[in-house]
């Protein structure tokens, strides 16, 4: 209704613009969607007579001017889309608007993880080495951001097992914090543990940017390995997108996205969504008994104490496309969640009482206005999380596997705790991006961030006086100049400076203050072949959480030192068809790091929690490449492999006994870093039968298998290798089936993870989910 | 591209070779002695368990070899011809491993849970551990004991103990360690308030007398000449062949105060680091006997101990400028209770080159001999054998790859 209304007004326009234009010339406006009407930007428009070339802007819209009155031929293409052509007849002084809309080239699109295709197309074709997954073809899975990611080269997540337990997330060799998280370009740090990638629900997601290594400077942040940006895109102006799953271990999971939009411009857009579960998937653990203290190796048992369950609403209202702003929206995230504590870093401890609880309550501000003056943008976010995090360890005795316990003291299960505080974190993003002309532009970037963490601990009153307020300010800024030469070749070169101020209360504030450089090109050979190559010397600064600990499985390192790194990229894109059946992709990437005082985990003293830690140097040099093949408009398939060496470059260990160098080589110089999985990959297949049973109707079956090479947990020089400690060659194959009918309005989707019921394992050996069934159901409708 | 992904597969088929043809899986030194080491890079892991045929010469590494173990603390008892391997995780269970030594190789005989416990030794055919609280509860404040029998490694009986019985004076007592003496189980303790250790009560050694396997609190000893027995982990208690048992005091004994907003340290101690005794088959301090160690050392005090036999112990010793409450001696001596005699022991390396000594040792009781492992602050790790006779030291096997942590030996 109210688009046509729309559309009635432009022609209208154009008729008043046709009628009363005193220009002799002629002039053709256009714009390119896909079929479900969101713009295409960077389509291809070709003025077949003139031999004008021009691509669409970020609106999807394109325009001609100064056209002789004639009869012209458009012809209008984009990659994974089906080319279209288009007469178009231009009077002297007119204004002709064409509208193309580009069926997908559906052999590219079917695609369980969508490489560089339709929206995600830019993207991949930015100078930084990224990928971008197209969230929206996931929609009917029951996966969340974290398991999208784990398809991806390159990309290993590491869960420490299942519905909303930890993760921790590689790329390219760099891990945990390394990584930096963005929602929409606004950094996660301060989310609360009711929103974190491993329970949002892929479906808020259109799409999901995968930076390798350099990281843009509109993404700003001190983001060192990588970093992943989660676009929501604002899909549509009206619509409602609701799903819910249900599946093995009681897992219930529901997602409803809605917004709706005024003529005027004013705007309400909704995400809401709910995870809940047992996890009470069996493991396969060296259980004693309780009582006599007796091992039964290799115990099948299920998890007892492990339930998971949270919940989120985040609502933005405002305006958009006002003469002062194109967007001032006003939100709030709303969230809680509650998760039992089964074990500590390691599986051979096991908890029965201990939980926590959280809630998320996060005002937000989001300005954005493009051409404030002719050519500058600026971004404008804000946020303040007023959440509450509690741990609770109030139970005095110690469980076994089996769900029994004995009374152990007086000192809870692992600490007995009430321990009730606020993060109290904020964050501020500015970002102005300015044109100086149509192939320079400059950016400047700022990011904030404040974290005071304070609390009281109600089981421990005499022990507020240990309890420091710990904070940790951060600032990043950065400049960038960019070259562009559109679809030839690009550069951006880039200068940051990193501040930070952390301080324990009673203790003096410790100051960090860094620089960091880096330049990124990219050329296109041909148009399907694309290099790229990007350097940057970058630094990592530890976050409040590497400081602090998370109060869970996390202990703080105040000793933390930031992280410098010098990074060097190399990528290539190719894609190319042996003829109309066979289409291929081929991509690949190289990295070499060499890092100073790199941050990793390693387990605490007495392996009870996981500690973050400095290496005095660690070198990495990975390869990662991703084949994909499409045959006709059914068949689809692809592959992935990575492998990533990381040398310990640490030359000299410290005596523990005396805090002092060795005078010595160490005996680990240039060993491989333990505990760090080096080899994985995945195959995924998926077949598609198009309007069956009716027209409209389509059937999808896909399976995805993941391979990870065992490795070792600690050191691989030390010990024989018999009894040594190791993580298994883990191989887990996944399988689903979507059916979607009336036009995709309604979808039905079944999945089966790790059909095999393989033993899978993780951080640190944790194990994760055994086989499990899934049933999803969604529901999509909307309105332009 | 190519080139890139070639290389990757190379890496790739390499490091599988080497992984798989690097390693055999005997031990490079087969024998009778066992050394645990703590990689010199492993923050957070447990030491490595190496074989060796002698004492006296060679080298033994880790680079290769020798048996991996779960965990971070590891503590070691050898008894009934068994090697047990105690696990000390602070929030995490315990757990024991058992070993045999079965042609020159450590052969696992059991595994077993435990609780992470704070004092154990072997008691008749068991082994005694004990669980020390560290906070004061509501009701009641208890230790747990296991007695695990060593026959059939697993844990026979299990039980708690009132915590604050054996000071009764309101604070915890934390057991320094335990030590079976004739039937009985002596239990030297330091009082705690608090979990930071801090205590009201010093200048004072006492002892709690258990009887065994009932665990019934007998008594406690007290003595007003020194401060208490033994330390944190350390086994202040010695039985020489008569039965008469030896006792020394480091006087480390500490406690805090606040200060503005911080808990500063003190030590409490006014008395010298001493040595006393009990006679055989009595429940009381000798009060003919005190051995003022701080005097007949020249100003040391002792900080751990090893009975060597003839009335002999080989003592860990530390300036008394430098005192810690849980600084380990980087010196030894060898003391002569009977004579009460100190005498440095010459022969090792020189102090400054010294990260530290082991203080969990072999010696075949002769009245002579006692193997102790050293570790040099440049990586490089010897046992070296102490001849108590003419108080020197002599440098035997090196051990590459990381610290010795103990020094023990299976028939």
């Amino acid at each position: 209704m109210q688009f046509k209304k729309f559309l009635l007004l432009g022609i209208l326009c154009s008729v008043f613009s046709a009628t009363f234009s005193q220009n002799k010339s002629a002039t053709i406006t256009g714009k390119v969607l896909d079929e479900d009407g969101i713009a295409l930007p960077g389509a291809i428009v070709k003025l077949q007579e003139k031999a004008i070339t021009l691509t669409t802007d970020a609106d999807g819209a394109f325009t001609l001017k100064n056209l002789i009155a004639g009869n012209y031929q458009l012809n209008v293409s984009s990659v994974g889309m089906l080319p279209q052509q288009k007469q178009v007849t231009v009077k002297e002084g007119s204004t002709v608007n064409v509208k193309f809309v580009l069926k997908a080239n559906v052999q590219n699109l079917q695609s369980v993880k969508v490489y560089g295709r339709t929206a995600s197309q830019e993207v991949n074709r930015q100078a930084f080495a990224v990928t971008a997954i197209d969230a929206k073809k996931l929609y009917n899975t029951t996966l969340d951001i974290s398991g999208a990611l784990d398809r991806v080269s390159g990309v290993r997540v590491r869960e420490s097992g299942g519905v909303g337990s930890n993760f921790n997330l590689s790329l390219n060799g760099f891990s945990g914090n390394n990584i930096k998280y963005f929602i929409d370009g606004i950094p996660m740090d301060n989310f609360g543990s009711s929103f974190q990638i491993n329970n949002i629900p892929v479906n808020i997601a259109e799409r999901i940017e995968v930076y390798k290594g350099v990281v843009p400077m509109w993404l700003g942040s001190d983001a060192l390995g990588g970093a992943i940006n989660i676009v929501t895109g604002d899909r549509y102006r009206n619509y409602v997108d609701a799903s819910y799953s249900y599946g093995s271990f009681n897992t219930h999971r529901s997602v409803v996205n809605a917004a709706v939009t005024s003529k005027g411009g004013l705007t309400v857009q909704l995400n809401a969504f709910q995870n809940y579960s047992d996890n009470n998937y069996k493991v396969q653990v060296e259980a004693s008994d309780i009582n006599t203290g007796a091992y039964s190796p290799k115990a099948t048992i299920r998890r007892f104490h492990d339930t998971y369950h949270n919940e989120a609403l985040i609502v933005n209202a405002g305006v958009v496309d006002k003469s002062f702003a194109d967007k001032l929206l006003l939100g709030i995230t709303l969230g809680q969640n509650y998760k039992e504590i089964q074990t500590g870093a390691r599986m051979v401890s096991v908890f029965g009482g201990w939980h926590r609880r959280g809630n998320t309550i996060m005002p937000s501000l989001k300005y954005k206005k493009d051409n404030l003056v002719k050519g500058l943008n600026v971004t404008l976010n804000a946020n303040y999380n007023l959440g509450t995090e509690q741990n609770i360890d109030t139970m005095n005795v110690r469980f076994d596997w089996y769900g029994n316990s004995i009374p152990n003291g007086t000192s809870g299960e692992r600490s007995r705790t009430l321990y009730k505080y606020k993060n109290n974190n904020g964050l501020v993003t500015a970002m102005a991006n300015y044109k100086i002309s149509e192939r320079q532009s400059l950016a400047l970037s700022n990011v904030f961030s404040t974290f005071a963490r304070e609390g009281s601990d109600a089981a421990n009153p005499s022990n507020n006086n240990l309890e420091r307020p710990n904070k940790t300010n951060k600032n990043v800024l950065g400049l960038g100049y960019n070259y562009d030469v559109k679809d030839v070749w690009s550069v951006t070169v880039f200068g940051k400076h990193y501040l930070q101020n952390t301080s324990v209360k009673g203790g003096p504030t410790a100051t960090t203050s860094k620089v960091g450089y880096g330049t990124a090109v990219s050329y296109f050979v041909k148009p399907n072949l694309q290099l790229k190559s990007s350097y940057e010397h970058t630094n990592r600064l530890p976050d409040a959480i590497e400081f602090f600990g998370d109060l869970e499985n996390q202990e703080g390192n105040l000793d933390l030192k930031p992280q410098a790194s010098d990074n060097f990229n190399i990528g290539i894109m190719y894609d190319f068809a042996l003829n109309d059946n066979h289409h291929f992709s081929v991509t690949g990437n190289g990295a070499l790091r060499h890092a100073k005082d790199f941050i990793y985990t390693r387990l605490n003293n007495n392996q009870s929690k996981f500690i973050a830690d400095n290496r005095d140097g660690v070198s990495t040099w990975g390869a990662d490449a991703e084949l994909r093949y499409s045959y006709k408009n059914w068949l689809n398939a692809g592959a992935t492999v990575t492998y990533q060496y990381l040398r310990n470059l640490q030359k000299y260990e410290i005596d523990q006994t005396t805090g002092k160098y060795y005078t010595s080589v160490s005996l680990l110089y240039l060993n491989q870093m333990p505990n760090i999985p080096f080899l994985f990959g995945n195959v995924d297949a998926s077949a598609t039968l198009r309007d069956l049973g009716q027209k409209g109707n389509s059937f999808t079956v896909g399976t995805n298998l993941l391979y990870v090479h065992d490795f070792w947990l600690y050191w691989p020089a030390y010990g024989t290798s018999k009894g040594k400690y190791g993580i298994p060659l883990q191989i887990a194959l996944d399988a689903n089936a979507v059916y979607s009918f009336h036009n995709g309005r309604y979808n039905l989707g079944l999945e089966v993870k790790n059909i095999t019921d393989a033993l899978m394992y993780d951080n640190f050996s944790l194990q994760k989910p055994s086989r499990g069934f899934y049933l999803n159901f969604r529901y999509f409708i909307n309105k332009q | 591209m190519k080139t890139t992904f070639s290389k990757a597969i190379a890496a790739v088929a390499i490091t599988a070779t080497l992984a798989s043809c690097s390693k055999d899986d005997g031990p490079k030194n087969p024998g009778n002695f066992i050394l645990a080491v703590t990689p010199a890079a492993s923050t957070g892991v447990a030491d490595y368990l190496v074989t060796a045929g002698s004492l006296d010469t060679g080298k033994v590494s880790i680079i290769g070899n020798g048996l991996e173990q779960d965990g971070t603390y590891r503590y070691y008892l050898t008894t009934n011809n068994k090697f047990y391997s105690m696990l000390y995780g602070q929030g995490n269970p315990g757990a024991v491993t058992a070993y045999s030594i079965q042609q020159g190789s450590l052969v696992k005989l059991t595994n077993f849970q435990t609780e992470t416990v704070q004092a154990f030794a072997p008691v008749n055919n068991d082994i005694l551990l004990t669980k020390v609280p560290r906070s004061i509860g509501a009701d009641s404040t208890v230790y747990t004991y296991y007695q695990v029998n060593t026959s059939t490694n697993t844990i026979g009986k299990r039980g708690t103990l009132d915590a604050l019985a054996p000071a009764n004076n309101g604070e915890i007592a934390h057991f320094s360690w335990l030590q079976q003496v004739g039937n009985k189980v002596f239990a030297p303790f330091f009082p705690i308030k608090n979990n930071s250790f801090d205590s009201d009560f010093h200048d004072q050694a006492w002892i709690a007398v258990y009887s065994y396997p009932d665990m019934k609190l007998e008594k406690t000893i007290k003595d007003d000449r020194t401060s208490f027995i033994g330390r944190y982990f350390v086994n202040g208690l010695g039985v020489v062949e008569n039965g008469d048992v030896y006792a020394f005091s480091s006087s480390v004994s500490t406690t805090s105060d606040l200060v503005g907003d911080k808990n500063v340290k003190r030590f409490t101690d006014t008395k010298p680091s001493a040595i006393t005794r009990i006679k055989a088959g009595s429940t009381e301090f000798d009060k003919s006997y005190y051995f003022d160690f701080e005097a007949k050392s020249g100003n040391y005090y002792i900080t751990n101990w090893l009975y060597i036999g003839g009335g002999k112990f080989v003592a860990h010793i530390q300036p008394k400028a430098k005192k810690g409450a849980y600084t380990a001696g980087s010196e030894l001596a060898i003391v002569d209770v009977n004579a009460q005699s100190v005498t440095k022991v010459t022969g090792l390396p020189k102090l400054e080159d010294i990260s530290g000594l082991t203080t969990n040792n072999y010696t075949p009781k002769d009245g002579r001999t006692a193997y102790i492992g050293v570790n040099l602050a440049n990586t490089k790790c010897y046992v070296y054998k102490i001849d108590a006779s003419t108080a020197t030291a002599t440098q035997g096997v090196e051990v590459i790859g990381g610290k010795i942590t103990a020094v023990q030996h299976l028939d």
